[in-house]
């Protein structure tokens, strides 16, 4: 009996979570002023999060997923991304949207019930959040099936949770991506939690990075608290999709800080200890330190910081609040190119008008 | 609620200001999760929270100045109630609904298909008088048909008005409220002098017999279960004219004499003629006669009008052979039938009125 | 003009839109080498090569879910599953997202996909591979399905299926793939999908039908023709959108109707018909509407599947039960 296959699962951080490096920085992340975009990007995620949950607390928002405390994966993510790339996200994927130019009236619109929301202006390709979880790992390869036939250099890129490795769908994109040799790459958000099961009990793979050696294509793991290492592992496979080199999975290891959505209470199911643990982590914290440290980030920066964002987070809801509510005749609109026949006199008795049905 | 206060930030500071919260009221929070950045001369610090709990207060706005020891936020203790669900909304019953007893089915009705009923409508047929040939009692086409035919063949429809309408209703009215029953016999009048009223005889005889039997002059409420046996006899006196069948009260005719009977019955015949008869003249009769000899007919089971409990009728005279002495003679014998509603009266008691009433009849005068 | 069978007509038209737009292509199970086990896309793969034809590995979700991404990137997807057997694992795609992306993106991204499958029983097939479950797609808000029944309708409604912007679930009738030979000309032109196909005119009773019930369905109007009665015959061809207009006007003539699905009676969809017919031509019937359909019961195997099926018998024993109602 002789070994057939092994396999290497690699982990890659560059910044720890007390903001120290402790591997080169890349390019991008040079000088160290160049990091504060991404530093601001996961603040206006946070404070818009932490908005999104007072708005449902009084009941001017629906059920609201937060992303405390994993939004550096998304933060990494958009800023790895090209222009021409194409995001295919899960639901809880308010960092990566706002990076590609989701703005932040339409994704108040989205989870304030108004499919407008996700009428994108500025990512006209992106595809709109998955709900039904793992599914769209199928959309990403889809996608970058039509972007090979094209012969585009574009690569899609799917993002779900951990849980979501378990489903089918999921199971099925990395095969046919790396059976294709597609231009998608596969991020995996452990964040250690699906709803009230946790990580040990999702699988008995001791990395979820490991499902892609199964589909024959590269699997690694990054530290997803830690943005700068997230946008150079997820650039470099960008960067080998759009080459024609084929997919990728990328787990980036994270922390979900806050319940499953407004309506959840984790503390039925995780005890506080873990989660304080957990804080001590978290990824705006460790950026913060790493540009005081640098001398390129001061408290009137931080002070200002914060001000702008709130304010562009209050303008937002502002707006959101001005919008004017939709002709519930809208409701027909979009079913099809052309609203059939028997639709139309179906659309008319809820207009209120004459109707033969 | 246990406040927890703005605790020393280190190098001697005494103050500092609040940039921004972290936490609302009502969010959960776990030990060294951030509460609030402050800033102090250095720096822009996170205040992390010393314990979980549930956020209950919050001291400040972002620019206010905070003075080390001030109450920063307060921990509530009751816990938020579980929502129970993950997404949405889902609202709960305040107290437990009765359980309400299931419906019975009604009656069956008509069985006709659409195009069929349409059909009756267009053609005015009543579908509940059209007789069923199809399955299971189905009211076909050609019965609407056939119907249809029928009713052309017949007058045109003639709502009914005034005495008619009248009359529908009460006697439908008496054949749902009424249980009848029915005892006949023959008076014999050989002894009347000549040119005898046959009305003012008859109505003595009813005063007689009411006298002998008064259960018969009484009012019966079927819903109550009450009887009221009535003192004084207001008898109703069937008329029969163009118009339909009127029945006109007599007041007292037990407490009357002859010549004044006499007089009310012509009055009272005017006054049908005339159709000047006052409403309450039509109402409130105790007892009823119904005196069909003139036309023809001997016996009858005619209709008792609730409240009353009875009605005589009085058949057509004619000459009979009875026996008398065990040998056949030929009498004079005026028919009498007494129909009365068994609900209130037995039947010795109609017995017995009419034994009185035939007593009262065979006399001279 | 050539002679060409159903699932011939399937060929044809898949090469006539493969040829006329670089942006369909086919997907499925052994559908490029082999050509699809019923031949359906037999030549296509020599035609159009593999990068237009893909074998896609053994997963029927993934079919759908690549079709429903390739669809948002502006490709004409053509997915072929094997058997309506083998559809299910589709379902979430189609719901979840092909019948909804132009909806939740108000029209900023949209699904044209075809999702094709065999379907219906007849072909002494093991199980599962004799499924007519087409009132499940039916229920669903944003989906069309479609069914043709001879090989002139296939080639003219997949046409239209492929050209339609939306995702069309196009199930064909496998029992009749050869069982009909008709001339059809390759000449591009599509059918209107929508619409009810009237067969067979007639005065006394209107026979509702699709897939391969049709042949039953025009065999008994045409045995009812020598007994004098004068059966109208309509396809539906479209289930959803459901042309409700014409079989209205039908029943509106003839007064009776009698509906014949091969699918299972309870939730099967010529009980939406009959409802249509009892909201809103309720005062022209002069019977009640009858089903001929499948038992409620699963599909049994092969040895008794034709006293499953709807025979011509049963549907002529339902017009003249209609016939002598009253």
């Amino acid at each position: 009996m002789h070994t057939v296959a092994e396999f290497r699962i690699t982990f890659s951080r560059i910044l720890d979570p007390d903001g120290t490096l402790v591997a080169p920085l890349p390019a991008f992340a040079q000088p160290a002023e160049a990091v504060i975009p991404l530093y601001r990007a996961i603040l206006l995620t946070r404070r818009f999060d932490a908005k999104a949950v007072a708005l449902q607390r009084t009941g001017r928002l629906g059920t609201y997923p937060s992303s405390l405390g994993q939004e550096a994966v998304g933060v990494g993510i958009a800023a790895a991304m090209g222009a021409d790339d194409v995001l295919v996200p899960s639901y809880r994927e308010t960092a990566a949207m706002l990076g590609r130019g989701v703005n932040l009236l339409e994704l108040l619109l989205l989870w304030g019930g108004d499919e407008r929301g996700n009428d994108f202006a500025g990512p006209r390709q992106d595809f709109p959040v998955s709900i039904p979880v793992g599914t769209h790992a199928l959309h990403a390869a889809g996608a970058a099936y039509a972007f090979k036939l094209r012969g585009e250099k574009r690569a899609a890129v799917a993002v779900f949770g951990d849980g979501a490795t378990s489903k089918g769908d999921v199971a099925e994109a990395l095969n046919v991506a790396g059976a294709w040799r597609l231009p998608v790459v596969f991020v995996t958000i452990d964040n250690q939690w699906a709803i009230s099961v946790p990580r040990a009990r999702q699988t008995a793979a001791e990395t979820l990075a490991q499902k892609a050696i199964a589909a024959g294509i590269p699997g690694l793991q990054v530290d997803g608290n830690d943005v700068i290492a997230v946008r150079a592992v997820v650039e470099r496979a960008l960067g080998a999709a759009r080459e024609g080199e084929g997919p990728a999975l990328i787990e980036a290891l994270s922390y979900r800080l806050s319940d499953h959505t407004t309506a959840d209470d984790a503390s039925r199911y995780r005890p506080a200890e873990e989660v304080s643990r957990r804080w001590r982590e978290e990824p705006a914290a460790r950026l913060r330190h790493y540009l005081a440290e640098a001398g390129v980030w001061s408290k009137d920066d931080e002070e200002r910081t914060i001000a702008e964002i709130d304010a562009e987070v209050e303008a937002a809801v502002a707006a959101y609040e001005a919008t004017p509510a939709r002709d519930p005749a809208t409701i027909f609109d979009h079913l099809y190119a052309e609203l059939p026949g028997p639709l139309r006199a179906q659309k008319a008795t809820l207009a209120g008008g004459e109707s033969d049905g | 609620m246990t406040a927890f206060k703005l605790p020393d930030l280190g190098e001697g500071l005494v103050e500092a200001e609040i940039v921004a919260w972290h936490v609302g009221v009502g969010d959960r929070v776990v030990a060294d999760q951030p509460l609030v950045s402050v800033e102090t001369d250095k720096a822009v610090v996170e205040v992390p929270a010393p314990r979980a709990g549930r956020i209950a207060k919050l001291h400040g706005a972002p620019g206010d100045i905070l003075k080390i020891g001030d109450p920063l936020v307060e921990f509530g203790e009751a816990p938020a109630a579980d929502t129970g669900t993950v997404v949405g909304r889902i609202e709960t019953a305040a107290e437990a609904s009765a359980a309400k007893a299931p419906v019975a089915a009604g009656a069956p009705g008509i069985k006709a298909m659409p195009a069929v009923r349409a059909l009756a409508r267009k053609l005015g047929v009543d579908l509940a008088l059209v007789s069923p040939s199809g399955p299971d009692g189905l009211v076909t086409k050609s019965d609407v048909e056939r119907a249809a035919k029928a009713l052309a063949e017949a007058g045109p429809p003639e709502p009914l008005r005034g005495p008619r309408r009248a009359m529908a209703a009460r006697m439908a009215q008496a054949g749902r409220d009424v249980v009848p029953a029915t005892v006949v016999d023959d008076a014999d009048i050989g002894p009347w002098p000549a040119g005898e009223d046959v009305t003012l005889r008859l109505i003595g005889a009813i005063v007689g017999a009411c006298g002998a039997e008064p259960a018969l002059n009484a009012w019966y409420d079927g819903h109550e279960m009450v009887r009221r046996v009535n003192r004084r006899i207001d008898l109703g006196i069937a008329v029969d004219t163009a118009e339909g069948l009127f029945v006109p009260v007599l007041r007292d005719v037990g407490g009357r004499d002859a010549a004044d009977l006499r007089a009310g019955l012509e009055r009272m015949k005017d006054d049908i003629r005339a159709r000047t008869v006052p409403p309450e003249e039509l109402r409130g009769a105790t007892i009823t006669l119904s005196n069909f000899g003139m036309l023809a007919g001997r016996y009858a089971t005619p209709v008792v009008v609730p409240p009353q409990v009875a009605i005589v009728s009085a058949g057509r005279i004619a000459e009979r052979v009875v026996a008398v002495d065990d040998k056949p003679a030929v009498r004079p014998m005026l028919p009498i039938s007494v129909t009365f509603d068994h609900r209130a009266v037995t039947g010795g008691e109609a017995a017995r009125f009419l034994a009185a009433l035939l007593a009262d009849l065979a006399r001279p005068g | 003009m050539a002679e060409t069978t159903l699932v011939g007509a399937v060929t044809l038209a898949l090469a006539r839109a493969m040829s006329e737009d670089e942006r369909v292509l086919v997907l499925g199970e052994d559908v490029g080498v082999d050509g699809g086990v019923f031949r359906a896309t037999e030549g296509l793969l020599a035609r159009f090569g593999p990068e237009r034809v893909l074998d896609t590995p053994l997963a029927e979700t993934a079919i759908a879910g690549l079709a429903v991404g390739m669809a948002g990137q502006g490709l004409r997807p053509v997915a072929e599953i094997q058997f309506m057997g083998f559809i299910y694992p589709t379902i979430d795609q189609m719901v979840c997202h092909a019948a909804r992306l132009r909806y939740r993106t108000r029209g900023r991204l949209s699904c044209p996909l075809v999702l094709r499958a065999p379907f219906g029983g007849g072909i002494h097939a093991p199980e599962h591979h004799s499924e007519s479950t087409e009132a499940m797609f039916a229920h669903v808000p944003g989906l069309r399905v479609v069914i043709p029944s001879s090989p002139g309708r296939a080639y003219g409604l997949l046409l239209a299926a492929i050209r339609d912007p939306d995702p069309v679930v196009f199930l064909e009738p496998k029992r009749i793939y050869r069982a009909v030979k008709e001339a059809i000309a390759d000449d591009g032109n599509a059918l209107p999908l929508d619409t009810c196909f009237t067969l067979r005119e007639g005065t006394d009773v209107t026979l509702v039908s699709w897939g391969a019930m049709i042949t039953e369905t025009l065999a008994a109007a045409e045995a009812l023709a020598g007994e004098g009665v004068a059966a109208e015959v309509i396809d539906v061809a479209t289930l959803k959108p459901l042309d409700e207009a014409t079989i209205l006007e039908s029943v509106g003539r003839t007064g009776r109707c009698v509906i014949v699905h091969e699918a299972a009676y309870s939730g099967g969809f010529g009980g939406e018909i009959a409802a249509r017919l009892a909201e809103r031509g309720l005062t022209s019937l002069l019977a009640p509407v009858e089903r001929v359909t499948g038992y409620d019961t699963i599909m049994p195997l092969y040895r008794l599947e034709d006293r499953y099926m709807p025979s011509v018998a049963r549907i002529l024993a339902a017009v003249r039960r209609t016939l002598a109602f009253a």
